[in-house]
């Protein structure tokens, strides 16, 4: 129970620091840092595939396309950034966290028949048999990435 | 087969920018805009006969093998696709002059029909996680498609429309996790069952909070519409037309009422929750679309207002309520989608969206005009168009359910709607000929037949709005009218 508070205390710290940074690559670290903690969370929760692909697509893959991505910008002009967000920020983390405190661990304990896994079977079973509309949809999810790359990135120097 | 209303324009979508490479205008127009008609074609002809016995299930198999593929067809269902299809091949014959010359016409329709295909997937789709999939399909589609112009704002636009739209969807996959946390499964049948006999009361609010705060941000209710007149009037004419006359109501309207009448179960004080939402809505969108000199930003704070109108009715919850929200939502797409086509044409021959630097249009682009007129005055509630009769069942339906004020409520948001159409159509077209307009031409053809196309419908409709409301808007009011038995009873695989 200590070891999953401390873990899930340092995945909240990660994400902040992730929003907080302003360098990019270290943001973009924190980020990874924060889903491979996310990563341990899924495995001692008794989800080693939710696991498997937390670590191994989201901290690895998407991490590797974000410092790519970065390392392809150049520093150009400062953006100037609000003020506001500096305080509105930590105002709201702050007030989140109390409701979280105050109020969720009481709910939590109302919701009946909780972790109680509604589809049995193999991975494989429950993704090619269970969920397989979900695949139609992520095929389509994909066709629209690589679609809109494609209009996007179009005739790009004549809007530069 | 209505797993083609998903499949169709995917694998159409896949060939489209081979397409275009081969014919760079031809073969992308007639492929994309051959497919839409096909889907009209499909729902509006065989979907009838399809659902006669009832609704549809259908579990896909391959090879002989069942395939974890479920979809259902039901009067909502079927509803919800003859409206995409529609105002989808409106904006699509629209698009074939319009998008002349943003280039690259193969992937623009590409991003199209993915878009399409994501709105017909959550409408047929048969339980909570599909809903969210296809939701975020459509999406994605939908965020390129508003930066397809690749000007600043555009980018700018699509970009807060992103930023506001991935909130939402935290918000969805949370209330779904926790309702497969109560229930152990995420069927529509198997869930409002599964919630029948837990009695999950505070879980259970948690939950809708969630699905209200996701579905209400992609809905854009008040106060949830931050991204809206942004994200609309930014887009290319045919992307606003689809992005307000139909992803807003699938991905907004459409789920919201889907989960909360048929797979919780719609309680009283859900139902006030929707009146109050919707009837703010209607009214401060409408003052605040009164203010705007933007022709676009004034009918995306129109949009607004309209939703909250079909939530406004669908929160009432009787059989009446919801017939004349649906019904509304039927009309307003079918208007909306023609105003922000006409506004793209206008846009399109003046270089302008500011209504002050309009006048005098009608006397150059003369069909534009009277459909413009037509839409407006349809969406502004004036008889005998389509607008009116939902309206007039709102309103009676309001005043049956015992929220007189609510009725007054509406009543006001369609005089307010009435006056900000009368002042767009006096500044853009009415009175003397800006002398600058005066070498501006009527539209192109393919842009002047789909408004001209919208405007029929409008006019149609209104006039033989009895066989419509009986033919298609009764059965899907009765879907949600059954509440959580629609789903629990016949919805098994």
């Amino acid at each position: 129970m200590i070891l999953q508070t401390a873990l899930l205390a340092v995945l909240v710290a990660l994400s902040v620091l992730a929003i907080a940074l302003k360098d990019l690559l270290r943001s973009a670290i924190a980020l990874a840092l924060a889903s491979l903690v996310l990563g341990i969370v899924f495995f001692r929760m008794g989800a080693p595939y939710a696991g498997v692909f937390e670590i191994s697509v989201v901290a690895g893959l998407i991490t590797v396309l974000f410092i790519l991505t970065i390392a392809l910008t150049k520093s150009g002009d400062e953006v100037r950034e609000s003020k506001l967000a500096n305080i509105v920020f930590p105002v709201v983390f702050v007030a989140f966290l109390a409701i979280d405190a105050l109020v969720m661990k009481r709910l939590m304990g109302k919701v009946p028949a909780l972790a109680r896994g509604g589809e049995a079977g193999t991975f494989g079973e429950v993704l090619w048999k269970g969920r397989t509309l979900d695949l139609v949809g992520q095929i389509a999810v994909i066709l629209a990435g690589v679609f809109a790359v494609l209009a996007l990135f179009r005739q790009r120097d004549k809007h530069e | 087969m209505i797993i083609l209303f998903v499949v169709l324009p995917l694998v159409v979508a896949g060939l489209l920018p081979l397409a275009g490479k081969a014919s760079k205008r031809l073969l992308p127009d007639l492929l994309a805009n051959a497919t839409l008609l096909f889907l009209v074609a499909y729902a509006a002809v065989a979907g009838r006969a399809l659902i006669a016995d009832g609704p549809v299930l259908q579990q896909t198999t391959w090879l002989g093998e069942a395939l974890g593929i479920r979809l259902v067809l039901d009067g909502f269902s079927l509803f919800m696709l003859v409206v995409v299809a529609l105002v989808g091949l409106a904006a699509s014959l629209f698009s074939i002059d319009y998008m002349e010359h943003y280039g690259a016409k193969g992937n623009f329709y590409a991003l199209y029909l993915v878009m399409i295909a994501g709105m017909n997937g959550l409408v047929l789709a048969s339980d909570l996680f599909a809903v969210y999939v296809f939701l975020e399909v459509a999406a994605v589609a939908s965020y390129a498609l508003v930066a397809y112009g690749l000007g600043r704002d555009e980018l700018e636009a699509a970009f807060k429309y992103l930023m506001l739209s991935v909130v939402a969807s935290a918000f969805l996959v949370g209330g779904i996790a926790v309702v497969y946390g109560m229930t152990g499964g995420l069927d529509f049948a198997a869930v409002a069952m599964a919630l029948k006999e837990l009695n999950a009361g505070p879980a259970l609010a948690v939950a809708s909070a969630l699905f209200l705060l996701g579905f209400g941000l992609k809905a854009a209710l008040i106060p949830f519409h931050a991204w809206l007149p942004d994200a609309h009037p930014s887009a290319p004419a045919p992307i606003s037309a689809v992005l307000s006359g139909l992803l807003i109501k699938v991905s907004g309207v459409y789920a919201l009422t889907r989960v909360f009448l048929n797979v919780f179960g719609l309680t009283p004080a859900l139902s006030t929750v929707l009146l109050w939402l919707g009837a703010v809505s209607a009214v401060a969108a409408a003052f605040l679309a009164l203010g705007q000199k933007d022709i676009k930003r004034m009918l995306a704070y129109s949009s607004i207002s309209q939703v909250g109108y079909v939530v406004l009715a669908i929160g009432v919850g009787t059989p009446l309520g919801i017939a004349g929200g649906l019904f509304h939502l039927f009309n307003h797409a079918l208007a909306k989608g023609l105003l922000f086509l006409t506004s793209g044409s206008v846009q399109r021959a003046t270089g302008t969206r500011d209504l002050d630097a309009m006048g005098g249009l009608a006397k150059r682009m003369p069909v534009t005009a009277a459909t413009n007129l037509v839409g407006a005055l349809s969406i502004a509630g004036v008889p005998p168009l389509n607008g009116f009769w939902s309206k007039l069942i709102i309103i009676v339906a309001l005043v049956q359910a015992g929220h007189p004020v609510f009725a007054a409520v509406a009543v006001l948001a369609s005089v307010l709607t009435l006056w900000y159409y009368l002042l767009m159509q006096r500044k853009a077209f009415f009175g003397r000929l800006n002398e600058t307009w005066a070498a501006v031409r009527e539209a192109p053809f393919w842009m002047t037949a789909s408004t001209v196309l919208l405007a029929l419908l409008c006019v149609g409709i209104g006039i033989l709005f009895a066989s419509t409301v009986t033919t298609w808007v009764r059965p899907a009011a009765d879907v949600l009218a059954d509440g959580i038995h629609a789903v629990a009873g016949s919805w098994g695989f």
